[in-house]
């Protein structure tokens, strides 16, 4: 894919989420800002296009449009999920789903395995990117409030 | 608290606003933990919360009172990511500020009462996330322009059959069925070329993709009931669109 293609699919990915904001009764602000996540979830899905392959990159580009949901929820004291469910949707196997059951009711035992495990695969790689990062957001702000307090009492 | 709480009523808010949550598509856990800090905070320490997706049951056993228990039933959900912002909101004060029932009862209300947006704008962004994930997908500018209009029959037919609560998996079979009912006439008034692309950009709208990785989510973080229930339900959904447009497109194949 070269240079030109893949702007205008980050910038078509920017209009589908942005939808979507809408379709998910978002108001105000966030009707800009949440498109941005799918935004970023495709660009670094791209930029790691030379791994090779599509699991480790959705891994990736998870990992990445979390940390701007749990970056986007803290600033707005507003729950990350928000900001998630919006900004994964350009990499959530949406098509490879409707595959995999196309495949299964025309009967295609071969295909239908290999997409369901695919499918599997996917939605499975995205959750460990979500996980670990918020796991560790969440670690970090404990450890923080944790040495606050501590200094805190030290002074009084 | 420098009056006695009325017990019954500390579970029957905190149980609504849970209930909400889950009703606007909030996390497992979100929901749980809403409850329980929010019971919490009115000085009953003993407090179980047990959520599925489509049950809330709440038991509280405040140290001078008998143990009361609530049971919650979902019939419908959806995602309204605006009330589940300001329904978290709430709870963040109820905890922080402990206001009276009426004041918390005053604001669920204004949440829960905001109108959703009106049908015509429901319509645009079901047609204008069409629009973009056909483009998305690498399907030309012609493909994103007839998509439009089966991003739009989604919503509408969507609307129409809801009006008759009607079940949601005969609701997604007749929308993907619409749906590549349409593509297939675009294609053959040779306005676009790609039956597939523009089947797949409309159907984002309805593919449990979100679902499934949420799912993975709650398993993940423990709520193993709750992650197999949404599985299940993805699974459902993701059957019914392919049982509509696959009708659809075998008749295609063989005429």
């Amino acid at each position: 894919m070269n240079m030109g293609e893949m702007l205008l699919a980050i910038l078509f990915s920017y209009v589908a989420c942005l939808a979507f904001t809408l379709i998910y009764n978002m108001r105000g602000r966030f009707i800009w800002l949440a498109p941005l996540g799918g935004a970023i979830s495709w660009c670094v899905y791209n930029l790691f296009a030379f791994i090779g392959s599509d699991i480790v990159q959705n891994f990736i580009a998870a990992m990445a449009v979390t940390v701007y949901s749990e970056t986007l929820a803290r600033l707005n004291k507003a729950p990350a999920t928000m900001f998630l469910i919006v900004g994964l949707l350009p990499l959530v196997p949406g098509a490879g789903i409707y595959y995999t059951m196309d495949y299964c009711i025309s009967g295609n035992q071969i295909a239908f395995q290999q997409s369901l495990v695919h499918t599997l695969a996917v939605a499975g790689a995205l959750t460990l990117g979500i996980v670990l990062v918020s796991s560790l957001y969440r670690l970090w702000f404990q450890l923080r409030f944790h040495h606050r307090k501590k200094r805190q009492a030290k002074g009084g | 608290m420098e009056k006695c709480v009325d017990y019954q009523e500390l579970l029957d808010v905190a149980t609504k606003v849970g209930f909400h949550l889950l009703e606007n598509g909030a996390e497992i856990y979100r929901v749980e933990d809403s409850i329980r800090r929010i019971v919490m905070a009115y000085g009953v320490p003993e407090v179980d919360v047990f959520a599925v997706p489509t049950t809330i049951i709440v038991t509280i056993n405040p140290p001078d009172a008998n143990t009361l228990t609530k049971t919650k039933r979902l019939y419908t959900r959806s995602t309204d990511l605006d009330r589940i912002y300001k329904l978290n909101d709430l709870s963040f004060d109820i905890v922080e500020q402990k206001p009276s029932f009426e004041e918390i009862e005053r604001r669920l209300g204004a949440i829960v009462g905001r109108p959703d947006y009106n049908l015509l704008i429901q319509v645009f962004a079901y047609a204008l996330a069409a629009f973009g994930f056909t483009l998305f997908f690498g399907g030309t500018l012609r493909d994103a322009l007839c998509s439009l209009s089966l991003g739009a029959a989604i919503r509408l037919i969507g609307r129409g059959l809801e009006m008759f609560h009607t079940n949601s998996f005969f609701i997604n079979t007749l929308c993907s069925g619409a749906t590549a009912l349409l593509a297939v006439f675009w294609y053959e008034l040779g306005a676009a070329p790609h039956i597939d692309l523009m089947i797949i950009g409309a159907i984002m709208n309805l593919v449990p993709g979100v679902a499934l990785t949420n799912s993975m989510r709650d398993i993940i973080a423990g709520d193993l009931l709750a992650g197999l229930a949404k599985l299940v339900e993805a699974l459902l959904t993701a059957t019914a669109i392919a049982l509509g447009a696959g009708f659809v497109l075998s008749l295609h194949r063989l005429f």
